[in-house]
């Protein structure tokens, strides 16, 4: 969907900024935190800019109806669903041919990174939820997505990153905001990598491009998945730290419960019985020697 | 040294013999799953922290009656697939929801386990914890079980499959005890920790030490250990006499 060309549209060649004061290869704010859903087996909220994701994980677990069972790997199902307050216009809850089609890329994007062949006959389902969204939703949910399966245990070759690369306003750019990808000239690509391997595992085109323009884009992708794959790296890393137990947490439970009369009685019954101890044991170790 | 590492993260550039949960590409090894590794091991190993229970050969687990039909039940093992109990294996009727510890005799291709040995479990409570950090809950040939008998007083199973069965004893207090276990399972001294809380509920318990701890049922019995120590108890009472 491009825009009208206006007089006062952004030249992005002339200004070497772009509309909210990004450089080219900049991304937007990201942030992502793991383990938030308590009931789902892993979970993970993303923030990107303006975009808000929540991703669950279940399973690996039995797949119905029977006969989506593979006894060769497991299937990996995404729902990506967007809440009817996530766009300006209400967005109507019924899953569409845009959320089906997203739904179905992302699942192939993880399968490439899940060892599917583990788990005969099982379903792993991954339900991504868009709470706020603004150009780039599918890429959050396929970082956030990658985050939670790492984070309920699912053996992987990889995480998978992602972000949107294109062009807009006359120049090559990374993490299309919504501004820029209605821009006239405007080319959207969603870009998706394993970043250790460097594989490819996502890409669309929306608009077109020379090759020459594809092959800078491909290296700017590629700078933008790695800066993001540090940083779920640190979300994962920040769930658990590898120290020795602290005694302010063993206080902090003991504390949750205050000393009651029985467990005082219990302490002096237990003094007693060891004085009681200790006094045997003088004893026989006098009638060894 | 210990290190945090996640899926797909590079453990070693050396030829190392494999463990657990690591894969190996273009000759080098790298983690599979979210974990703890030991870098400057001679294995090359991966604990993970998170994740579902792999049901495994001679593995005790405790599981709930889900099905009950003509020929036998269905139980859940908190794993992929339900598993099955021919009522011929069984003294006793059993009803949907009650509980059951059997050893699992045989896995199969598709990760379907074969129980044997079943037994109902009468009454008692299950805690449920991530299965991969049951290892953490018996602790080193089974000192944390010790302490937590000690400490409670309960009778405990522990199932590989994260399911914690306990009776008698005081509960409430076990059920504390292995939640905190279960949030800090990746943390090292855990088992001085534990000492350490149930003396500030006023229990007093002693951590076994080596020689205390009962042994394996495939190592030599207790009196052959015995007759090891006693010479040495005797030159020292020798000494004390000259």
């Amino acid at each position: 969907m491009s825009g009208r060309v206006t007089e006062n549209m952004p030249d992005y060649k002339k200004d070497k900024k772009r509309v909210d004061g990004r450089k080219m290869e900049d991304l937007r704010p990201l942030s992502i935190k793991v383990g938030v859903l308590p009931n789902a087996d892993g979970s993970a909220y993303l923030e990107w800019g303006q975009n808000k994701v929540y991703a669950a994980v279940y399973g690996p677990r039995e797949a119905l109806p029977k006969h989506t069972q593979n006894p060769y790997k497991t299937n990996v199902k995404v729902t990506y669903r967007m809440a009817t307050f996530s766009v300006p216009e209400r967005k109507q809850p019924r899953p569409n041919r845009r959320d089906m089609e997203i739904s179905k890329v992302l699942g192939e994007a993880l399968e490439k990174a899940v060892f599917v062949e583990q788990f005969p006959n099982t379903e792993i389902s991954v339900i991504v939820e868009v709470v706020d969204s603004n150009a780039g939703s599918r890429v959050a949910c396929l970082c956030a997505a990658s985050c939670a399966l790492a984070d309920a245990g699912i053996p992987m070759r990889d995480l998978v990153s992602a972000t949107g690369v294109g062009k807009a306003f006359g120049e090559l750019i990374v993490d299309l905001n919504k501004d820029e990808e209605d821009a006239p000239d405007a080319v959207d690509i969603p870009f998706g990598i394993l970043p250790n391997s460097g594989e490819i595992v996502l890409l669309q085109m929306d608009g077109l491009l020379k090759k020459e323009e594809w092959e800078k884009i491909a290296v700017l992708g590629n700078k933008a998945c790695q800066q993001i794959y540090q940083m779920q790296k640190k979300a994962l890393q920040d769930k658990f730290q590898l120290t020795e137990v602290s005694e302010s947490a063993v206080e902090a439970v003991a504390s949750g419960k205050e000393e009651t009369k029985e467990a005082k009685q219990r302490k002096e019954s237990k003094k007693d019985s060891k004085d009681n101890k200790d006094s045997k044991e003088s004893k026989s170790k006098k009638v060894k020697k | 040294m210990k290190k945090l590492v996640i899926p797909g993260e590079l453990i070693s550039q050396e030829r190392k013999r494999l463990g657990g949960n690591v894969f190996v590409s273009n000759g080098k090894i790298y983690s599979k799953v979210l974990g703890v590794t030991e870098e400057n091991d001679e294995k090359a190993s991966v604990v993970p922290l998170e994740g579902k229970y792999f049901p495994q050969q001679e593995d005790v687990v405790i599981g709930v009656v889900t099905r009950a039909i003509f020929a036998g039940y269905g139980v859940n093992l908190n794993s992929f697939t339900e598993s099955f109990i021919p009522k011929s294996a069984m003294r006793e009727d059993m009803k949907v929801g009650d509980l059951v510890s059997a050893k699992i005799t045989y896995v199969n291709e598709l990760r379907e386990a074969e129980l044997g040995f079943p037994r109902r479990m009468f009454g008692g409570e299950v805690i449920e914890v991530i299965p991969v950090r049951t290892p953490r809950l018996i602790g080193k040939n089974g000192s944390m079980l010790e302490l937590l008998k000690q400490g409670t007083g309960c009778d405990i199973i522990i199932g590989k499959n994260g399911r914690v069965w306990a009776r008698n004893g005081n509960l409430e207090l076990l059920r504390k005890v292995v939640t905190f276990i279960n949030d800090n399972a990746y943390k090292s001294n855990l088992t001085n920790s534990v000492e350490a809380f149930f003396k500030s509920e006023g229990i007093q318990v002693s951590v076994p030490k080596k020689d205390e701890i009962r042994p394996k049922f495939d190592q030599p019995s207790e009196n052959v250990e015995e007759s090891e120590v006693l010479p040495s108890e005797e030159s020292e009472v020798l000494n004390e006499g000259n």
